[in-house]
């Protein structure tokens, strides 16, 4: 059971209200990266789409950075699309699908990770978002506060994928 | 599309309420108006008790039926949207229902609500869609609408529980 005792979720109210303002994808993933971080308290967020036809990931919003792409069998953005779960690690470099590869390219060190899947109306998973570097390290609740998260913003991402479609 | 743009503008609306009676109020109207169906309920799962029970249900007395019963039970039970366009023929429909109420069911159309834990946390039921039968289109329609609408419910039920 989620706590509402977690304050974060009080605020989420306003969040979905301005978020339902932006009408496409590249003004609502600033929105989405900025709130999610501010809540959980992480340095970066990452929002990777997942391509299953061609079995790869990409960001679309990932700070400072250059657009990373992954294939579905790596990292632990990858893992979370295989399993379909959630991925904490206080740890990151001693995960087993970690892939220190990224931050080399992007010069970022990661220190600890939180990821989520985030799945559509028909239940077929569409992405992950992942954040990077809390104080202190994730916890469970972060874990379930990304998995309402990433379900909440669902809908959003459903719709207006809908419109660019067109 | 124009039912797209639509829903932007509800949700909007939807998650300026916080009570969760105002909010199925307004999930089961615009849920009525975009199909085109004259009723729409809103079915709570409570796996405790094995109950699915509506909160409102357009001016009607509060509905509780059997988790597995009718059309609605079956929609949980096989974890899939069903269409009934000739209720008095499918076994599964509940008559009684009509007789209480004095409403007759012409037509229905069920879809899951999923949480974010990815279980059936509520059923949407609209009836008698005026123009014609329901199709596969509103199921589809009503799906992602479901979802859309899933988020807003699951966080105004959790401040109820609290």
């Amino acid at each position: 059971m989620i706590k509402m005792q977690d304050k974060r979720f009080a605020k989420l109210a306003d969040f979905g209200r301005e978020l339902l303002t932006k009408a496409s994808l590249e003004d609502g993933l600033p929105l989405i990266s900025k709130y999610v971080k501010d809540v959980v308290g992480a340095d970066r967020c990452s929002i990777f789409i997942y391509n299953a036809k061609e079995h790869r990931l990409w960001t679309t919003i990932a700070e400072g950075v250059e657009r990373i792409e992954v294939d579905v069998q790596e990292g632990v953005v990858g893992h979370t699309i295989r399993t379909q779960e959630p991925i904490i690690t206080n740890d990151a470099y001693a995960h087993p699908h970690f892939l220190p590869k990224i931050d080399k390219e992007t010069g970022y060190k990661t220190h600890n990770l939180i990821t989520a899947p985030i799945f559509d109306s028909k239940r077929i998973i569409i992405g992950v978002l992942e954040l990077l570097n809390k104080e202190g390290g994730f916890n469970e609740e972060d874990v379930k506060f990304m998995k309402f998260f990433a379900h909440y913003i669902s809908g959003f991402l459903e719709l207006v994928s809908i419109y660019e479609k067109v | 599309m124009k039912k797209f743009n639509e829903i932007a503008v509800f949700g909007q609306k939807l998650m300026a309420h916080s009570n969760i009676d105002e909010v199925l109020v307004l999930i089961a109207d615009e849920a009525k108006r975009l199909v085109g169906a004259e009723r729409c309920s809103l079915f709570i799962v409570d796996a405790e008790n094995a109950l699915l029970w509506t909160k409102i249900s357009d001016g009607l007395e509060r509905i509780v039926v059997g988790l597995e019963s009718g059309i609605v039970g079956d929609t949980y039970t096989k974890a899939c949207a069903q269409i009934v366009n000739n209720p008095y023929e499918d076994e599964r429909f509940l008559p009684h229902i009509d007789k209480k109420t004095g409403y007759v069911t012409c037509n229905i159309i069920t879809v899951p609500i999923y949480n974010s834990k990815r279980k059936i946390m509520g059923i949407m039921q609209l009836l008698n869609k005026s123009e014609a039968d329901f199709t596969q289109d509103d199921v589809e329609f009503l799906t992602f609408y479901a979802n859309y609408i899933s988020g807003s419910l699951e966080l105004v039920m959790m401040q109820e529980e609290n």
